[in-house]
């Protein structure tokens, strides 16, 4: 058992450093994680909709329900799959717009109702309770006031008509549309602020992970030797590393002599 | 006949699912609720679908040993392996414990999690060197989002917080950029994602929008 | 001087790539410890769940998976002990084909810590395929979208369930998204259209989308990527002495992010210092 646990810690931290030996370059155990991620990935998909859908939604309520209501869908999904073949793909045409439509339908209220309605009744402000609340600003609250109503407001229009391409961009129009950039591009900026604060931290939660630092403070049998999971997992990460460069290497220098014949 | 009938399903089914946000009754909500099973099971059919077009393609290039077979091979392998493991546990296969023996958790745990993770950490490589070589201050609106990330990213964190004096007003310039343009940007951007959408949703309701039918 | 700039700003970037390395396991190796604050967002979240009450029901959509991992996870846990600390049923399902095995083992664990039982106080109810159809049908009956949890009991007669079918009979909805399908398609799909109360634990690249939603009171409460967990902990184990509380992920992640957004801006000042120093010398 132990040295399932072993093989699988080992096993992690060489197709966590196959994948991040990407950063030196293209190579060929890189490309052998990446498939890997793409069957394994795959696989537990197909398992999980098996087991989330078509067992309790579809097998159990005909084979043990007895449910003709659900020789519909059933009916549908053989005739989606009539995809792969060449003579009756064109049955699958029927399926396919079963489930655009449906999209279709909830998207479309799903907008309407959640996103374009919720969100213009939220843009506008009570400036005169605003005032009450915070005046014209307030630093205590984060910026709050008549000043932050405003801008909310002017730069929202702002943006939407810097939206309206099929508008005869004059020069008031023009003003106005470069308050809309420079609005969205605040908003852009903070997006990619944020989207390094995300790949940070997914980076942290891998180098955790190479130095042990999520390993359970318990000890590991290696050999005739107790140690903990923790130094265990470190002196693992720096084997397993020293053999991806040399593996690399040696890769490389295989392939050099054949790229310069050719 | 053959886009015949399905533009008449997607009319009919487009205009029943719009139909149960204005109609709440019960009987109404029934139907509507067996075509969202119904909208379900095909989701997952069409997975599927693609699980068979994977194999379509790449089992030929093993077979006659094409192009990187070795790794297609290894994607087939894996995928088969997880398969076998997945069914072979079945309802059993997220119970705990399982990870101590070879098994479709054994796999979730220290194949899939690791790859997985790592995929995407090593975006933060790669953010890193794109902000160091393309992220410049040109002109006015280049300065503006530099200034707005670097705002962001400085005072979300408690280096940043901590600075004296300044440190607690950067957090509420964080926090307005975050709360004023940012929302009235990202209203926009919402009003007019929702626009486009509604738009195309009844294009395809009443069969202007064809392309999911494919050619003649 | 500007023959260095200029070689600067061209180097190979794996040397860049090293530096972010260093400057994230460096700070793992020195650990050192920075207080923070917690934002309006999280504080708001946390109060709604501290005014549950026992035998209160919250619905979680457990949608990431590992490649987020390391932002999300620790809200998770912590808002499962903060949930069973109050005493609420939980249930639990994810509409992410990569999640069951990630999310299941830690909502059991947690259950099991607080002497919780399956089926009377909380329940997992697997995985559901069809993203937007899967929400709406949510909305409409939990029952129908799960027929069998994840141990193949009938979802209708767990007792867990009692009174509970619609989405709106659950007092609260907590969306952990990793992004689609996750919160945005939650607030869209039925948020709105049953007045549902529903909070996020949303990525930081989403964070700014759904601000917006949080503004409008369509969310009550955002917790937004590694620092939103970390404040989520913070107020969680205020109450807990440092002694008995387990290891904080996310608030020992602060400060090695520190360190690397500060990274990050030096190398943004740096770039644009030797853009501007080498623009003339480059036009000559």
């Amino acid at each position: 058992m132990d040295l399932l646990a072993i093989t699988g810690l080992l096993l992690s931290i060489f197709l966590t450093l196959a994948i991040l030996s990407f950063l030196f370059d293209d190579n060929p155990i890189y490309k052998f994680a990446e498939h890997l991620f793409m069957g394994v990935g795959i696989g537990i998909g197909t398992i999980e909709i098996y087991y989330g859908v078509f067992q309790p939604k579809l097998i159990l309520p005909l084979l043990e329900e007895h449910r003709l209501l659900s020789i519909f869908p059933l009916l549908l999904l053989v005739l989606l799959f009539a995809k792969v073949t060449r003579k009756h793909q064109d049955w699958a045409r029927i399926p396919i717009a079963f489930i655009v439509a449906a999209f279709a339908g909830v998207k479309l209220t799903g907008e309407a109702n959640g996103r374009l309605l919720e969100q213009v009744r939220a843009s506008m402000p009570d400036l005169q309770q605003l005032y009450e609340t915070s005046g014209w600003w307030d630093w205590d609250n984060g910026g709050a006031g008549v000043i932050s109503g405003l801008v909310l407001v002017l730069g929202l229009c702002a943006c939407l008509l810097h939206f309206y391409f099929s508008a005869r961009h004059n020069r008031p129009m023009r003003t106005i549309s470069r308050i809309g950039i420079l609005t969205l591009m605040l908003s852009f900026g903070a997006s990619f602020g944020f989207t390094v604060m995300g790949r940070i931290s997914l980076a942290i939660g891998r180098a955790e992970a190479l130095l042990g630092l999520d390993q359970p403070n318990t000890l590991i049998q290696l050999g005739s030797m107790e140690v903990h999971r923790m130094t265990a997992t470190r002196w693992m990460t720096v084997g397993t590393l020293l053999l991806i460069i040399v593996s690399i290497a040696a890769l490389r220098r295989r392939t050099a002599p054949d790229s310069s014949t050719s | 006949m053959k886009r015949t009938l399905p533009i008449l399903i997607t009319f009919v089914v487009g205009v029943i699912m719009v139909g149960e946000f204005f109609i709440p009754h019960w009987r109404y909500r029934a139907l509507t609720g067996e075509m969202l099973e119904w909208g379900i099971i095909l989701a997952a059919g069409a997975f599927i679908l693609g699980l068979i077009n994977l194999v379509q393609v790449h089992l030929p290039t093993v077979v006659q040993r094409g192009t990187d077979w070795g790794y297609k091979a290894v994607l087939l392998v894996s995928l088969a392996v997880t398969l076998t493991m997945g069914f072979a546990n079945g309802k059993e296969r997220l119970a705990s414990g399982m990870e101590a023996t070879f098994s479709y958790k054994w796999i979730f745990d220290f194949v899939y999690t690791p790859l997985s993770a790592t995929m995407f950490a090593l975006l933060a490589f790669y953010i890193a060197s794109a902000g160091f070589r393309a992220f410049r201050a040109r002109n006015a609106e280049a300065t503006l989002l530099l200034v707005a990330a670097a705002l962001v990213m400085f005072a979300s964190v408690p280096i940043g917080e901590g600075v004296p004096v300044i440190g607690e007003y950067l957090v509420v310039l964080k926090d307005w950029t975050l709360d004023v343009p940012n929302n009235a940007a990202r209203r926009a951007i919402f009003i007019g994602a929702a626009l486009g959408a509604i738009s195309t949703g009844l294009r395809v309701i009443l069969g202007l929008e064809r392309s999911h039918l494919g050619g003649e | 001087m500007l023959d260095l700039l200029i070689r600067f700003q061209n180097m190979d970037r794996r040397w860049v790539f090293l530096g972010m390395a260093l400057a994230i396991v460096l700070p793992m190796l020195v650990p050192f410890s920075l207080p923070f604050k917690v934002d309006q967002r999280v504080q708001d979240l946390y109060d709604r769940v501290e005014a549950l009450e026992a035998g209160d029901t919250v619905y979680i959509s457990a949608d990431f998976d590992p490649g987020s991992r390391p932002e999300l996870e620790p809200f998770f846990r912590t808002h499962l002990h903060h949930l069973f600390r109050q005493d609420v049923r939980v249930v639990m399902g994810t509409l992410w084909a990569t999640a069951p095995p990630l999310v299941k083992p830690i909502l059991e664990d947690i259950a099991q810590e607080y002497g919780k039982e399956y089926g009377k106080d909380w329940t997992f109810l697997g995985y559901v395929e069809g993203k937007e159809l899967a929400i709406k049908s949510l909305g409409q009956s939990v029952r129908k979208t799960y027929p069998l949890d994840d141990r193949g009991n009938k979802t209708a007669d767990l007792a867990v369930m009692a009174g509970l079918d619609a989405m709106r009979d659950f007092d609260i909805l907590t969306s952990v998204s990793a992004g689609f399908p996750g919160t945005q398609a939650f607030v869209l799909q039925i948020q709105g259209q049953y007045n549902l109360e529903m909070a996020s634990a949303c990525t930081a690249v989403s964070a700014p989308d759904y601000i917006p939603y949080y503004q409008s009171g369509q969310l009550f409460g955002l917790s937004g990527g590694m620092p939103g967990s970390a404040q989520y902990e913070k107020l969680v184990y205020a109450s807990v002495p440092p002694e008995k509380r387990p290891r904080l992920p996310a608030t020992s992640g602060m400060n090695v992010l520190s360190i690397g957004h500060l990274y990050i801006i030096i190398l943004l000042l740096l770039g644009n210092l030797a853009f501007f120093l080498t623009r003339g010398g480059e036009e000559n």
